[in-house]
């Protein structure tokens, strides 16, 4: 019974067990020595001249072949070692110059960083900035009134004397709303129009002909004045102003209509651009 | 002791004459050296087993050699270089391992 490995369970004859791989190792440890060795050596064994068994030129030939594959090969294989030596050393440089590298990049990489952070602190001081800049514009347009603006006030309605009332001739002239203007500025108006005619930094009330204009429109009969402010005082702030006063002899006097009522909701129109230009008036320092 | 002689000439001479090996054959210049002392360790052991035989020896040295050669350049060609020399690498070794131990049991009864 020849001996096999223990989990071949499955067989009873060496010819019937299952092919694997120990099975050709174990062939390979068993045909070691070439069969023909021993061919040989039956022939000559029939052969009564046989030949001796003993390595004569055919074999030294062979020798020798052995001796130059195995010096020829050590030799390659030395010759080759300095090849790889340089590889090796061109390759610890490579690594070497890339580490350094990779300590510029992290460092350029902390560098930038520290500039991140400051363009950012920058950035939000510009935006703060901007917010203020934004907050002075706004202030300046609703004051220079170059946009519409709206909130509560009066609203004054005066006209000129009725048809024989007094026999007077009570008309209103530019300067009467000149007056009339300048009280409700001194009583705190913010914003004032003239029959939707804002007035600005730039705008006259003038008489023009036989009309009076604003902003170069001509008004026409009743003058509707609107003036936004503290609904609560404005009214009685202005009867106090002198331009109040004015306006209470013109109605006594001179039979001038004046009807003034206080109003939740108004809105003013803006400036128009023409009267928002200046050519020789230029900034005195800089920008706030 | 023309045996020892001839592997002695072998190596000294290839000292000597440092032979350029084509680079084309460099790449299976080590299997072959493995294949060659597989053939050797072998002629060994039929030396001392009393079968030895000149013929063969060179016959199987040569066969040897050129087979385990080309059995890697055609690896090579199909891209399984690499697994082919260690497959014969592997079988090879385990030839002369057995061949080895049968010298060694020869020479130490052992």
């Amino acid at each position: 019974m020849i001996m096999r490995p223990p989990y071949q369970r499955n067989s009873s004859t060496p010819s019937q067990r299952t092919p694997s791989s120990w099975d050709l190792l174990e062939r390979v440890s068993a045909t070691a020595l070439d069969e023909d060795y021993a061919k040989a050596a039956a022939q000559r064994d029939d052969d009564p001249r046989g030949r001796r068994r003993m390595p004569r030129t055919l074999g030294s030939l062979g020798l020798i072949g052995l001796g130059l594959l195995v010096t020829a090969t050590a030799l390659q294989t030395r010759s080759d070692e300095p090849a790889e030596a340089q590889e090796r050393t061109a390759l610890i440089s490579q690594i070497s110059e890339r580490e350094s590298e990779i300590s510029r990049l992290a460092s350029r990489t902390d560098e930038l960083e520290s500039d991140v952070e400051g363009l950012q602190g920058t950035n939000e001081q510009i935006g703060s900035r901007g917010e203020e800049l934004l907050d002075t514009l706004n202030e300046s347009q609703l004051l220079a009134g170059s946009v519409p603006v709206t909130g509560p006030g009066v609203r004054i309605v005066v006209d000129d004397e009725s048809e024989g009332v007094s026999g007077s001739g009570g008309t209103i002239l530019d300067v009467d709303l000149q007056v009339l203007v300048n009280g409700l500025w001194q009583a705190g108006s913010e914003a004032i129009a003239i029959n939707g005619n804002r007035l600005g930094a730039l705008s006259a009330i003038r008489t023009a002909g036989r009309a009076i204009t604003v902003n170069y429109n001509s008004l026409t009969r009743p003058y509707v004045v609107t003036a936004i402010g503290n609904p609560d005082t404005l009214e009685a702030s202005f009867a106090d102003t002198p331009g109040g006063q004015a306006w209470f002899d013109l109605q006594t006097n001179y039979g001038i209509h004046f009807d003034m009522e206080t109003v939740d909701d108004l809105t003013l129109p803006a400036v128009p651009d023409d009267r928002l230009d200046t050519q020789y008036a230029t900034r005195q320092g800089q920008l706030p | 002791m023309i045996a020892i002689l001839g592997l002695a000439i072998g190596l000294i001479g290839g000292l000597i004459i440092e032979p350029e090996v084509p680079d084309a054959l460099r790449p299976y210049l080590p299997i072959a050296v493995v294949a060659a002392l597989d053939a050797s360790f072998g002629a060994l052991r039929a030396y001392l087993d009393d079968i030895f035989d000149d013929k063969v020896f060179v016959v199987s040295f040569l066969s040897n050699v050129i087979i385990a050669a080309l059995i890697v350049y055609l690896g090579d060609k199909l891209g399984v270089g690499n697994q082919l020399s260690t497959g014969v690498v592997v079988v090879l070794g385990i030839r002369i391992f057995s061949n080895v131990a049968a010298i060694r049991r020869h020479i130490f009864h052992a």
